[in-house]
């Protein structure tokens, strides 16, 4: 297909409505005339009473719709995904990530990192944990594939910091120990579907 | 052969509708796998013999009403076999299920997750719901020292047993029955087996771990690299697994080795000693110059049997451009020996391999430590007494308690005769119908009462080993590493070999280091003469190190890619695990106007008249084919030649008395190399000896005691194992640095033993 063809080619039946704009101006004196035109009848003002409203509620009828940031944020839908957030168990605190090494393997950015080693306890303990956030393109997939609902997509969308390695490491997205009781579970991506426990089948046990 | 036999040991199956011919003996799951149809199994392991005890197996066969069990069931003519109908794989659901009942949930962290046989056939048999259930019991976790049991996760499939019962032959693990609580015990403790990680390797679970390697990393991250183990010269095939080594520093490290189970084994040396690379990666340009120039101005060019074939060929390479002498202290030992053997026997090389070993049934051991010397070898052998109910004649003046089990009759003969036990040998073991007159005149002109006498074998010891050979087929000699720098060395290579020539007995002679055999076939080696000396992973006046300490460093042989010649006559590939930066021989070489870009681009020109063959590395397999054949390169060409010199009657025996030292790097020390090893450098060398060996040396157990043998000065801790008898003591040399490859004397030495305390008094 020529380009003048691929241009002309039929692109369906949708009904196009065209806007009735007039005719432009087009000597130098139509244009003049047109500036005169609305010069005199004040449009200007037409526009700038909604902006007078506007600022007359926002100053004294406290209805401002300017959200004040960084004072203020939005409210981010749940299964929104920003930077990463690791939960805790409530019961005992410990970090809910088993080091199962999933969502390394999952990646699709190869941002992430573990270390493990065999602890005192005869635990698989995280020695440390890290996401590349510079690659991370917040897929989804780490939160989605983790079997202890450990990593999950947090709300916090302000990536900017001087370090590139800010808040990409365990201590930085596990929820603050004193924060604990407030710690909320995740709704979004990759969370447990409301009916989960419906659907957990029964083991039967002996005793 | 006439196409009536052929027939015989042909067989027509039909399996799932395909038509096969299977060789006769076969059963039906190998015929199967051999030829690519899929029969689930979890109890079976091709290089055990079936025990039949998971039933996943299960098959039907036309006219035969229920099941039958394929890996121990055989082939036979016309009958046709389904591997799956509705109730097979209802069955099968449900023995999977039992598996899973308390089965703990910790995929998400066990070692084995991502290569664990249940894990997959749960989820093969979408087990999504468990109906069985028993009560749970308490299974504590058990450390075996290098190996970790976690009972819990153990499905019983008595693999591990089976594996160091007929392959190790060191019976360490027993099945401690009661239903189920059944568990495995380890009955030889902490330290006592051979630790060579076998029953690890074989556990289909996560039962059986590496207690360092554990939690450390996920299957999936780790990349295998193909290679064959550097330390003896089995070199088994193995896998080193890499990664990096942590989230601060991206330099890959190994993380384990693992190998092809199923078909082959590994010793501990080669399972926990595989982290001897050397890490320095600068490019010293001032040392290599200074090496250049070494290299350029040596009289001898020294180096150990750690080396590829290629680099062995390099260094001759290298030795006709200088015109200096190539000295390898351990293979000229043994090229010699080999060079007496084939003059008598007509023949390159010797005949025997491991898998004959293993199907022998009779084997007689002359001159060697088996279980620390050739770990493999000693494997094949205890296959053998288990299969084949093999007797064995240990001929070693140092009793082995180790391998009591597997051994019929030791015969100790005395230090210093083994060229007179060799001779007695030959009298006792050659078929007389087929040896020459000459031959047999001088057998019958032997001096039988005193050799015996001086040796110490009696001549009803050497009855009972004649008698060994009764309504029996299939016979192995072995020979070791005690024998190629004796003094009657030449002499007794030519008894062995006209034992091998007029008898039915394969003979192996094995060779003393890595890669001896090959360095043997390839350099001419010489003395060495006066002069300056490069030393190359040896001592000498400049030294290239493997080791990281020497005047240049050289990459390891994890480091490096090339060949290894095999005591199975093999000629196997290895590759590089881990980078390295700094200098390698190929430099030198190409410095001093040698052409070349890799050094594997020599792989085929090594010598085509010693066997060789003409062809690519690259080309060059490294494993097993489905059936278990060995696919690792190629194996070296056997030449006759038309000669059969005869030995001579042995000289005078030389007697030792007093206090002797043997020497030996036990169990997974081989060289200076596994001693560098993570997991394997806390173990300390000392002296060992027996109760005896202390009252006639008059030291006490932990003593420190000081003494030379070979101009090498030793100092180290006697210790008693109760274990050992008689008046010779065993020392190791791996902690010695690169001047244990510069050691081949004889291996039994007179030593006077100092106790160092007493020394400052
Ligand atoms: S969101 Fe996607 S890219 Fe980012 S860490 Fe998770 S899996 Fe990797
Ligand atoms: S998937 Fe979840 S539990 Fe597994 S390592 Fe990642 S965060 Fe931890
Ligand atoms: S490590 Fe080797 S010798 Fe020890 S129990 Fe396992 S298989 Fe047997
Ligand atoms: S430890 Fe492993 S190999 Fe041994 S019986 Fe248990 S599951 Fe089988
Ligand atoms: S040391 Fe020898 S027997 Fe052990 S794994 Fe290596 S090559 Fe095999
Ligand atoms: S594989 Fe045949 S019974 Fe287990």
């Amino acid at each position: 297909m020529s380009l003048e063809e691929f241009k002309d080619r039929n692109i369906g039946t949708q009904n196009y409505r065209m806007l009735d704009l007039g005719e432009s101006p087009k000597s130098g004196m139509e244009k003049f005339k047109q500036v005169v035109e609305r010069s005199v009848k004040l449009e200007l003002f037409t526009g700038l009473k909604v902006t007078f409203r506007e600022m007359y509620k926002a100053l004294f009828k406290k209805n401002m719709h300017t959200v004040k940031y960084p004072f203020e944020k939005m409210p981010i839908a749940p299964r929104y995904r920003a930077i990463h957030q690791m939960k805790r168990l409530l019961e005992s605190g410990h970090y809910r990530c088993i080091g199962c090494g999933l969502c390394e393997k999952i990646c699709i950015a190869n941002c992430i990192r573990i270390d493990t080693r065999y602890d005192e306890n005869q635990r698989k303990e995280v020695s440390e944990y890290t996401i590349n956030f510079g690659r991370c393109i917040f897929c989804g997939y780490c939160a989605e594939v983790c079997p202890e609902l450990a990593i999950v997509h947090g709300g916090r969308y302000e990536t900017s910091s001087e370090q590139r390695a800010s808040f990409s490491t365990l201590e930085d997205m596990l929820t603050p120990l004193e924060q604990l009781a407030e710690q909320s579970e995740f709704p979004g991506f990759g969370a447990i579907s409301p009916n989960a426990d419906e659907n957990v089948k029964k083991t039967p046990l002996a005793y | 052969m006439s196409s009536v036999d052929m027939n015989e040991n042909i067989v027509k199956v039909t399996i799932d509708g395909v038509e096969l011919q299977v060789t006769k003996g076969k059963t039906i799951l190998q015929a199967a796998r051999e030829n690519g149809i899929y029969i689930p199994t979890m109890c079976y392991l091709s290089k055990l013999e079936p025990i039949s005890s998971c039933r996943m197996c299960m098959v039907e066969v036309e006219g035969v009403d229920g099941v039958i069990l394929s890996c121990q069931e055989k082939a036979v003519d016309g009958a046709v076999i389904k591997t799956n109908t509705p109730t097979i794989e209802r069955e099968r659901q449900k023995i999977v299920k039992l598996y899973d009942v308390n089965h703990p949930l910790e995929c998400g962290v066990c070692d084995k997750s991502g290569e664990c046989e249940l894990q997959n056939r749960t989820l093969e048999y979408g087990i999504d719901r468990q109906e069985f259930a028993a009560r749970e019991q308490h299974r504590p976790m058990r450390n075996w020292g290098f190996i970790s049991y976690d009972p819990s996760l153990c499905i019983m499939c008595e693999r591990c047993v089976r594996v160091c019962n007929e392959i190790v032959g060191d019976e360490a693990l027993q099945i401690s029955t009661g239903g189920y609580k059944s568990t495995i015990v380890n009955v030889k403790s902490d330290d006592d087996c051979a630790e060579c990680g076998e029953c690890m390797a074989v556990c289909p679970v996560g039962a059986l771990v590496s207690t360092d390697f554990k939690y450390s990393a996920n299957a999936w991250e780790l990349r295998a690299i193909p290679a064959s183990c550097a330390h003896c010269s089995a070199h088994c095939q193995l896998n080193y697994e890499v990664k990096h080594e942590s989230i601060d520093n991206p330099v890959e490290k190994i993380y384990r080795v693992t190998n092809d189970f199923e078909f082959s084994s590994l010793c501990g040396a080669g399972r926990f000693g595989y982290d001897f690379e050397n890490r320095a990666s600068r490019r010293d340009e001032a040392a290599f110059s200074r090496a250049v120039e070494a290299f350029e101005r040596a009289e001898n060019i020294r180096f150990s049997s750690m080396i590829s074939n290629e680099e062995a060929l390099l260094l001759c390479k290298i030795a006709e451009k200088t015109g200096a002498n190539l000295v390898c202290d351990e293979a000229k030992a043994y090229q010699d020996f080999m060079r007496a053997y084939s003059r008598a026997s007509g023949r390159r090389l010797y005949s025997g391999d491991l898998k004959r070993v293993a199907k022998s049934q009779s084997i007689v051991v002359l001159g060697t430590r088996i279980y620390d010397d050739a770990p493999m070898v000693k494997y094949a052998i205890s296959t053998a007494v288990k299969r084949e109910k093999a007797q064995v004649a240990y001929l070693h003046p140092l009793e082995d308690g180790r391998i009591r089990n597997i051994v019929t009759s030791f015969v100790k003969y005395e230090v210093g005769s083994e060229e007179g036990v060799a001779a007695l040998l030959a009298a006792t073991l050659i078929d007389r119908r087929r040896a020459p007159e000459k031959l047999l005149k001088l057998i019958d002109d032997l001096d039988i009462g005193y050799l015996s006498a001086e040796s110490n074998v009696s001549e009803e010891e050497l009855e009972e080993i004649k008698s060994m050979l009764w309504k029996r087929r299939r016979f192995t000699l072995i020979a070791g590493a005690d024998l190629y720098a004796h003094p009657g060395a030449e002499n007794i290579a030519k008894y062995l070999a006209v034992i091998e020539r007029y008898s039915d007995f394969d003979l192996i002679i094995v060779p003393p280091a890595s890669n001896t055999l090959g360095v043997s076939l390839i350099c001419e080696l010489c003395e060495m003469k006066e002069g300056y000396t490069v030393g190359y992973n040896a001592p000498g006046d400049f030294v290239l190190s493997a080791l990281g300490d020497g005047d240049l460093d050289m990459p390891a042989l994890n480091q490096q890619e090339g060949t290894f010649t095999t005591l199975e006559k093999r000629v196997v590939p290895t590759n590089a695990a881990l980078g390295y930066e700094g200098y390698e021989l190929a430099d030198i070489a190409a410095a001093l106007g040698i052409e070349m870009e890799n050094v594997v681009d020599l792989t085929p020109y090594l010598p085509e008249e010693r066997g060789f063959r003409r062809v690519e590395f690259d080309s060059l397999e490294n494993g097993f084919g489905i059936d278990g054949s060995d696919r690792r390169g190629y194996e070296l060409e056997d030449a006759l030649f038309d000669s059969q010199e005869l030995p001579l009657e042995p000289d005078e025996l030389e007697s030792f008395d007093g206090t002797i030292i043997y020497r030996c790097d036990e169990k997974r020390q081989f060289n200076p190399f596994t001693a560098k090893c993570s997991q394997l450098s806390a173990e300390e060398a000392v002296l060992k000896g027996s109760a005896q060996f202390a009252a006639a040396a008059k030291l006490e157990d932990g003593e420190r005691v000081s003494f030379e043998v070979d101009g090498i000065h030793y100092e180290r801790v006697f210790s008693i194992d109760t274990s050992m008898k008689g008046t010779v003591a065993l020392n190791p040399t791996f902690d010695i640095g690169l001047s244990s490859f510069a050691v081949s004397s004889y291996r039994f030495s007179k030593a006077q033993i100092k106790k160092v305390g007493s020394d400052d008094e």
